[in-house]
């Protein structure tokens, strides 16, 4: 096990390293001359002297390679740049605004946890009944809606009709349920359809025909099918929660919710190259290291993978 | 199993609870008049709002922060300079400042504070470049406590009228600025306004409270919350919620048009528009392969069918305009040439300029297809619809023109080098208008100048320009404004489209909403609950 985490470990150093040169490539392949931009959002007249001034202040006449050695020492020790727009330091942006995306997702996940072992319990037992066909509708309808109009949907009937909750904002109780539930519907269907497959499958194996012939209770049987079947789930379910951080764009647009998702979009607007450039790089460490995690626990689940 | 399950039951409690709660915290109707604070919604933070700089909301600098001068009514009044002389050449302007007024920290306002505050905005000159008042000043002059005297290079006739510009003439307490200066950010936002920033959380809220030691009339409501919502159709269901009292915005920035009417034919709110207060045009480029032929750019002009637009797109609620600047404007009452939608002159102009129909209905020329590329800044879906029915006008006269929506620093991009055929172009309105608007078309990052490069006598018009901003004479300088609208009038670099105003809604209830000058303030101290 330990040998195993190790040479994971160890394989993710050239990962990282690539992904750090893409996030930072980024910045070359745009038409945009960064300086330029950057003398642009400051509502700045851009001239050749203020332009070269600029370049130089932000070190881009140096050789690339030169540019991304600084750019990854820096950002090794957490300091990723000043934003173009406001002159912050990126990483304090970072900071102020994934608190409120980790709850949004945190939220979220729970969610789609308790509906989908909930729902895909009760298909998997209830399977091929009325009961199975249209919960499965129902949460189908639900992810096949865009999240941009659910979240508007759920918004006039939660708040405008039902006056039950806030439309938007981060300050009003109970604020945190529409933009949740909305990131979650999309979720949802993956992990019910998966549930209820797996625990179909795992309930015509051979354990479970044994466990009938030693005459134990279909209670009994459902639980050992259901702890069974929870590995690919759980696998599944670790790669969401990057997914889950990074998939909140559109609805922090929506809900007025100040997370990681808006900076970003400001970020793309405003072609804050820093704050992109960190915004991937931050993404794609969080995928890496969830991949890891997903991978570990699995093979602590099921020590046969650790050969594969 | 069992630890799971009742992890579940925790799961859902806590939802429920939150639900619960939610429910406690929806607002309720009640009689508006006893309301004490004002919820307004915008699509921004409020940002820096340092007043020496750009990269914040102008409406709510101008909450905090004031000038010297004020433009109100069309007419230049006094502010913190309660009066002021203007020497014979034209270069001295002396103020006599408002006298007991003082910063909200306590802070006097005098003489010296206008000058430290007048030296800050001139060492960031090239911040400034747009406005040519920055260059145009020579000395800050302290007289004596209460008397400040500004000092020109050139007789610069728009001076008043700049100096009451929401930025960056306006005034921050000195204990705000930070090593002498406030070009790198400032330590507080502390100014003699009408409101004062209490606390702000970034991209969520911020709230205004009453200045209670204002020198001028005290605001009628106590709070603003300044409500931050990206999206616009949340907006409209925090508005119908009760969460948000008033909308209020230019250009479609926070009411699109459609909700706008819809909410206005609902009567459940009341809505108000403004008088029309820039102008909406079409950029044509003299520089452009296609279209640096006059004759062509003629034909635009005659082919497109701006009654459509107005009453199709922009619902009557802009003006439709035949020249570039509304005669309201000073110096714009000019009988102009004016071209009224004629599809068979569009298209003879078009036969005299060598485009023959082509087999698909598109004109070529010399082998060419007659294919032009209007752009635009794709965050702005108004200014897509009203491209999409140009092109149906164009397409009609046997010119293709395709739509190019991008994000708003390629659009720059574009701009600046000059690489469109058709652009927008809009004016910045009153108080802006035509001195700020037609000064900037010697910049060469401005499409308007990039869509003039073509022109024959381009540099003559940059120079007259220039001359313009410094001549003192009123009517001399009636005359080269005369010239230079005529010039740009006669060579069909823009077609007028509309006049565009300013909307706002507000619940009922709600009174005293109205409008400044300018379309990027918003006059909060006049408003106040009734029933």
């Amino acid at each position: 096990m330990k040998q195993y985490f190790v040479k994971r470990l160890l394989w993710m150093i050239p990962i990282l390293i690539g992904i750090s040169f893409f996030a930072f490539i980024l910045i070359n392949l745009s038409p945009s001359d960064p300086a330029e931009v950057a003398i642009r959002v400051n509502e700045i007249t851009p001239t050749a002297e203020n332009v070269a001034q600029m370049r130089e202040q932000l070190g881009l006449d140096d050789p690339f390679l030169t540019r991304y050695a600084t750019w990854l020492g820096n950002a090794l020790q957490g300091d990723f740049g000043h934003s173009y727009v406001n002159n912050k330091p990126v990483a304090q942006e970072i900071a102020k605004a994934l608190p409120p995306t980790l709850y949004l997702a945190g939220v979220s996940l729970m969610i789609i946890v308790v509906v989908s072992v909930g729902v895909g319990v009760l298909c998997a037992v209830k399977e091929d009944s009325l009961t199975d066909k249209a919960l499965r509708g129902i949460v189908f309808v639900g992810t096949a809606i865009p999240g941009f109009w659910a979240g508007i949907l759920l918004m006039w009937l939660f708040a405008v009709k039902l006056k039950w909750l806030p439309t938007s904002g981060m300050t009003a109780p109970g604020a945190v349920i529409l933009p949740a539930v909305t990131l979650a519907l999309g979720y949802i269907s993956t992990y019910v359809r998966l549930i209820r497959n797996t625990m179909i499958q795992n309930k015509r194996e051979n354990y479970v025909l044994y466990g009938r012939v030693r005459g134990l209770s279909e209670k009994t049987i459902t639980r050992h099918v259901f702890k069974n079947s929870l590995q690919t789930s759980l696998t599944a379910l670790g790669m969401s929660i990057p997914k889950l951080i990074a998939g909140t764009v559109v609805i922090e647009n929506i809900f007025a919710w100040p997370g990681i998702g808006r900076l970003c979009v400001t970020a793309i607007f405003n072609r804050d190259f820093p704050m992109i450039q960190a915004y991937v790089l931050i993404m794609a460490v969080l995928f890496v290291f969830c991949n890891l995690l997903v991978d570990m626990g699995s093979v602590w689940i099921d020590p046969r993978r650790r050969e594969a | 199993m069992k630890l799971k399950k009742g992890l579940a039951v925790v799961m859902t409690a806590v939802l429920c609870a939150g639900m619960f709660a939610g429910c406690s915290g929806a607002s309720a109707k009640s009689d508006v008049s006893t309301k004490e604070a004002l919820n307004y919604a915008c699509t921004k933070d409020i940002r820096d709002i340092n007043p020496h700089l750009y990269s914040g909301e102008m409406s709510a600098q101008n909450m905090v922060f004031e000038g010297l001068t004020k433009n109100e009514g069309g007419e230049v009044k006094p502010a913190l300079a309660e009066s002021w002389e203007i020497s014979a050449d034209g270069l001295e302007y002396t103020f006599h400042l408002r006298e007991g007024v003082t910063f909200t920290d306590g802070a006097p306002f005098n003489a010296a504070a206008v000058k430290l505050n007048m030296d800050a905005i001139l060492g960031n000159a090239e911040r400034h470049s747009w406005l040519d008042m920055v260059n145009e000043i020579k000395e800050n002059v302290v007289v004596d406590e209460h008397t400040f005297k500004l000092v020109l290079k050139h007789p610069y006739y728009p001076t008043l009228v700049e100096l009451g510009l929401t930025r960056p003439f306006r005034f921050i307490s000195p204990n705000c600025f930070v090593n002498g200066t406030t070009k790198e950010g400032v330590s507080g936002y502390i100014g003699t306004g009408p409101w004062v920033l209490s606390e702000h959380v970034d991209n969520q809220y911020a709230t205004f409270t009453q200045n209670e030691t204002y020198w001028g009339d005290k605001t009628k409501i106590k709070t603003i919350n300044w409500k931050v919502m990206p999206d616009s159709q949340t907006i409209l269901l925090a508005l119908q919620n009760g969460e948000v009292d008033l909308l209020f915005g230019a250009d479609g920035d926070q009411v699109d048009l459609d909700s706008y009417k819809k909410l206005e034919d609902e009567g459940a709110y009341k809505t108000y528009i403004s008088e029309p207060v820039a102008s909406r045009a079409i950029l044509i480029n003299s520089n452009s392969p296609i279209t640096k032929d006059i004759k062509v750019r003629e034909a635009i002009e005659y082919a497109v069918n701006k009654e459509n637009i107005i009453q199709g797109i922009l619902n009557n609620s802009e003006d439709q305009a035949d020249t570039l600047l509304s005669k309201d404007v000073p110096y714009c009452d000019i009988d102009f040439k004016t071209i009224a939608y004629n599809q068979e002159k569009a298209q003879q102009l078009l036969d005299e300029a060598g485009w023959k129909p082509g087999s698909d209905g598109v004109r070529e020329k010399d082998g060419q297809k007659c294919e032009i590329i209007l752009s635009y800044n794709s965050k702005n879906a108004q200014e897509g619809t009203i491209a999409t029915s140009i092109q149906a006008d164009l397409a009609a006269v046997g010119i293709k023109m395709n739509i190019l929506g991008e994000e708003k620093q390629a659009f720059l991009d574009r701009q600046k080098t000059g690489d469109f055929d058709l652009q927008y172009s809009l004016s910045w309105g009153t108080p802006y208008d035509p001195q700020s608007y037609v000064s900037s078309w010697r910049i060469p990052a401005h499409g308007d100048y990039q869509a003039q490069v073509g022109l024959e006598k381009k540099q003559w018009l940059d120079e007259t320009i220039t001359k313009i901003m410094i001549e003192s004479d009123d009517s001399k300088r009636a005359d080269m404004y005369k010239e230079v609208l005529t010039y740009i009038n006669d060579q069909y670099v823009y077609v007028p489209i509309s006049y565009s105003k300013t909307k706002a809604v507000g619940i009922k209830g709600l009174e005293g909403v109205s409008f400044n000058d300018s379309q990027y303030e918003i006059p909060f101290e006049k408003m106040y609950f009734s029933n």
